[in-house]
């Protein structure tokens, strides 16, 4: 190939990449930081202070946080090969009830919430799969690495699964829901996971 | 078969023979590989060690004819109705690597329940209170110190890790560390290298080593009071213990036993509530734990 033209190329290359770059990092990110600085604000408000308010303050995290999760990625990927087993009703049925454990789970650590600080490490993202990953700052000085994993669905980046060091929530509900489900059944599992949720 | 190779790799290594034919006796435990199942067929891989087992197919022993596999694509295996097909479809294009879940056996799962229910018992009605006690009469940044000045003499642990593992800046760094922390950092009680000097804590030790090396981790193995391991984990743990100070200066159990149980105290009082957050939202904590265990030793090999 003609010297001149390597050049050419490799001018078009970095201009694509230049361009491409600012395009591709963020939005997964942008949304992991949109709903955290978000869910921080609640937390840290003053006038959202005390036990009294824990259920409003509840439920404004809980806002935050829905429309962020893919309840429906989540739950097949929880159930895996048990899933296609399922009838559409039963389906929904687990989608809602796993949401609601999430959820659960999710805001009662929430709830801890005490100046933790988030910083932002990088993102990688392959098609529509994304990955945002964190290091929390506990106050006690350690480090807590966190990562988001996301699936763009028709224009959307939503969170599917989250790690914590190392440690993804789906796979580790995934084990524990199998071993149920293979040792009983799935009714005795669904009861199991009814009765999980409905404890006070 | 597998396994009483591995164990035999073990023996060999607690025969004290030289380490240099140790690993390479783990090196030819991770180059095995095999394949099992027909149909649809599911692929199970040693990588780092580890049972990585297609897909989402968790169990292997039941139902082993519907498992899904590490097949792609996916809809070469059952072909269902039009809903299931769109699922596999959306199954398809999940990034390789990302659907593939490990887990780690466990053969003695009756007995590790037993110790696990032992250790909650433990926690709840021993060591917990005496950590809510210890946390009230104890400033926070006091217990902070207490942590750091323990974890500052476990440095050997790490640093000589990091050498085994080819990590040579790791090696440097915790011996740097080691040096400001235990001078500056008035005997390690602060952590200036990691405020002051960016200088981060390799978090490496013997069970890591192993994994590296390819050793898997066997089996699970819930001790009593120690909590959740592995054979391999065990195993790291005993050859840690050679390079704890602790083991060089000569102490009676008496001695060693209250400066290890207020250690962990200590360490409980700075992580209370963690334990019960795990337990409240798992379905089954003992597979929680066990599973997290295993994730969590898994990611730190790959780090």
């Amino acid at each position: 190939m003609n010297r001149s033209y390597l050049w050419v190329w490799m001018f078009f290359f970095t201009c694509a990449i230049c361009v491409s770059i600012p395009a591709m990092a963020g939005e997964p990110t942008e949304i992991v930081r949109k709903t955290t600085d978000k869910i921080i604000t609640i937390l840290t408000d003053p006038a959202l202070e005390g036990a009294e308010k824990t259920a409003e303050r509840k439920r404004l995290v809980r806002e935050a946080v829905s429309e962020q999760f893919n309840r429906r990625e989540m739950a097949r990927r929880t159930l895996a090969r048990h899933w296609r087993k399922r009838t559409k009703e039963e389906k929904k049925e687990f989608i809602d009830l796993y949401g609601r454990l999430l959820e659960q789970t999710y805001l009662d650590r929430v709830e801890d919430y005490s100046g933790e600080k988030v910083f932002y490490e990088g993102e990688e993202v392959d098609g529509k799969y994304g990955v945002v990953k964190v290091k929390i700052l506990t106050n006690q000085g350690t480090e807590i690495a966190v990562e988001y994993r996301l699936k763009k669905t028709n224009d959307d980046w939503l969170v599917y699964d989250v790690s914590i060091e190392g440690v993804s929530l789906v796979n580790n509900y995934r084990n524990q829901f199998n071993s149920i489900i293979v040792r009983s059944s799935y009714k005795d599992f669904i009861k199991k996971l009814k009765a999980k949720v409905e404890e006070p | 078969m597998r396994i009483f190779f591995r164990i035999f790799v073990l023996s060999i290594f607690f025969l004290g023979v030289s380490q240099t034919t140790c690993f390479a006796a783990e090196g030819a435990v991770s180059s095995i590989s095999f394949q099992e199942g027909g149909g649809c067929g599911f692929l199970i891989q040693d990588v780092g060690g580890s049972y990585l087992v297609a897909v989402m197919d968790l169990d292997v022993s039941q139902e082993g004819s519907h498992s899904m596999g590490r097949t792609r694509p996916l809809s070469l295996c059952q072909k269902g109705s039009p809903e299931q097909e769109e699922d596999e479809e959306e199954f398809d294009d999940i990034p390789e690597g990302e659907m593939e879940v490990g887990f780690i056996r466990d053969p003695f799962e009756p007995i590790n329940r037993v110790f696990f229910h032992f250790n909650d018992k433990l926690y709840f009605w021993v060591l917990k209170p005496v950590a809510t006690g210890y946390k009230k009469v104890t400033p926070d940044q006091f217990r902070i110190c207490v942590r750091n000045f323990f974890s500052n003499l476990l440095m050997p642990i790490r640093a000589v890790n990091c050498l085994l593992q080819g990590k040579f800046i790791g090696f440097g760094t915790e011996l740097l560390r080691f040096l400001v922390n235990s001078t500056v950092g008035m005997l390690g009680m602060m952590d200036p290298a990691q405020t002051a000097l960016k200088l981060e804590k390799q978090d490496e030790d013997f069970g890591q080593t192993l994994g590296l090396y390819g050793l898997g981790p066997g089996f699970f193995i819930n001790w009593p009071v120690l909590g959740p391991s592995s054979v391999r984990g065990t195993v790291g743990f005993v050859g840690d213990m050679y390079l704890d100070p602790a083991a060089w200066v000569s102490m009676d159990f008496g001695e060693w036993f209250v400066i290890r149980g207020y250690e962990m105290v200590n360490t409980t009082s700075l992580s209370l509530g963690e334990y019960e957050a795990l337990k409240k939202a798992a379905l089954d904590p003992y597979v929680a734990l066990r599973d997290a265990y295993y994730q969590y030793r898994q990611n730190k090999i790959k780090n």
